[in-house]
């Protein structure tokens, strides 16, 4: 297999991969904003009112990236942001589950605390780290096909 | 690299309009919770926005509800000390404020509505009772209406047409926003919360045992 052929093709999977799932996230944070604050209080991690700042603002960013991500507009910037949110949240759920808190990511909307026996903290972990991985894809390569970043190179 | 040109104009709107999604989404978010609202009867901001009974009672303990009609949690703690609570109620034995959460979704902000406008008709309990007697198995299946709100309304005992206007209109969509954001502030994270003489319950030991936390209510008494 030739790996200058096949690398456009790829980033074009990891932006809608990565895109497509930050979009679906943020969007189905948006609705809700009470429930996405709670989902970042309950990490215990910021004070109570940045944690309700971050509870409203994430999901916008999250739908910004994901759209520059799909449309293929500042590829490499939006990727290191996907990248850091990534680590960022890998370090919050790790910490959550040191402490042994009970709560839900709410990566998808949701969060907050659940039963004790209800976390899933390994399966979050682990989907982070494959969008993180494609985060740092993204950013060593970030000129895949029908971008509009690269509509005018040949 | 690509090459620059006209495509960098592209690039820059492009930028420019996902910016401007980004900041609209954000000044629409955080300014949801500041318009003007009416406030029920018994929900008087000195309380955080609680539908509160006994207010005027001194020394006597007193109770905070965080609960959302929807959460299966808080009907299993309904049903383990909701009887005990209302009967104390009754006998103005202690201070008793409920904070309607609604962050499960449409119906439990329908619900919360309704609520207050029950409690303008002082029939907040009698509702409350009957919401959580019929909570549905699935949340938002789309059986809490207005429309079944109001019936439920007048099982509940409440014969005023203001009641079926204040449920129909929404008049207290924004005071339930406004109990969120008290609950936001105050760090709930999670519903049923407790609070005896403003201090947590613990989750394990003392939401369902009736015995535990019948002592402990009444331990903070003076």
């Amino acid at each position: 297999m030739n790996f200058a052929k096949l690398a456009p093709w790829l980033t074009l999977a990891g932006r809608l991969v990565l895109g497509g799932v930050l979009v679906v996230a943020g969007y189905l944070k948006v609705g809700n904003t009470a429930k996405s604050q709670m989902a970042v209080r309950a990490y215990e991690v910021l004070p109570i009112s940045i944690a309700n700042l971050l509870g409203e603002i994430l999901p916008w960013l999250e739908i910004g990236a994901g759209l520059l991500l799909i449309l293929g507009v500042a590829v490499k910037w939006s990727s290191i942001f996907a990248a850091a949110l990534m680590f960022i949240f890998i370090a919050a759920i790790v910490q959550a589950w040191a402490r042994g808190l009970s709560i839900d990511c709410g990566c998808f909307g949701g969060g907050g605390q659940v039963a004790a026996g209800k976390t899933r903290y390994l399966e979050e972990i682990l989907r982070d780290l494959g969008l993180a991985i494609t985060a740092l894809y993204l950013i060593r390569y970030p000129l895949g096909r029908f971008s509009i970043e690269r509509s005018s190179a040949k | 690299m690509a090459k620059q040109g006209g495509d960098k104009i592209t690039r820059y709107i492009v930028i420019g309009m996902v910016a401007l999604v980004v900041i609209v989404g954000v000044f629409f978010s955080m300014n949801s919770g500041s318009k003007k609202s009416a406030l029920p009867v018994a929900g008087e901001s000195a309380n955080g926005y609680a539908i509160s009974f006994n207010s005027d009672l001194k020394g006597a303990p007193v109770v905070d509800i965080w609960e959302d009609f929807q959460c299966p949690v808080c009907q299993r703690f309904e049903g383990t000390n909701g009887a005990w609570l209302q009967q104390q109620i009754a006998a103005k034995k202690i201070k008793v404020s409920f904070h309607l959460l609604s962050f499960l979704g449409p119906e439990s902000i329908l619900m919360a509505n309704a609520a207050a406008c029950a409690a303008d008709e002082n029939k907040f309990l009698e509702l409350h009772n009957l919401m959580y007697a019929n909570q549905s198995a699935k949340e938002n299946s789309g059986f809490w209406t207005p429309d079944i709100l109001t019936k439920a309304g007048t099982a509940a005992g409440i014969t005023s047409p203001a009641f079926a206007a204040c449920v129909k209109e929404g008049k207290y969509l924004g005071w339930v926003q406004k109990v969120a954001d008290d609950g936001a502030k105050k760090n709930v994270n999670s519903t049923p919360t407790l609070f005896v003489n403003g201090k947590e319950l613990n989750r394990q030991t003392q939401y369902y045992d009736p015995k535990a936390f019948e002592a402990v209510v009444l331990a903070n008494g003076k």
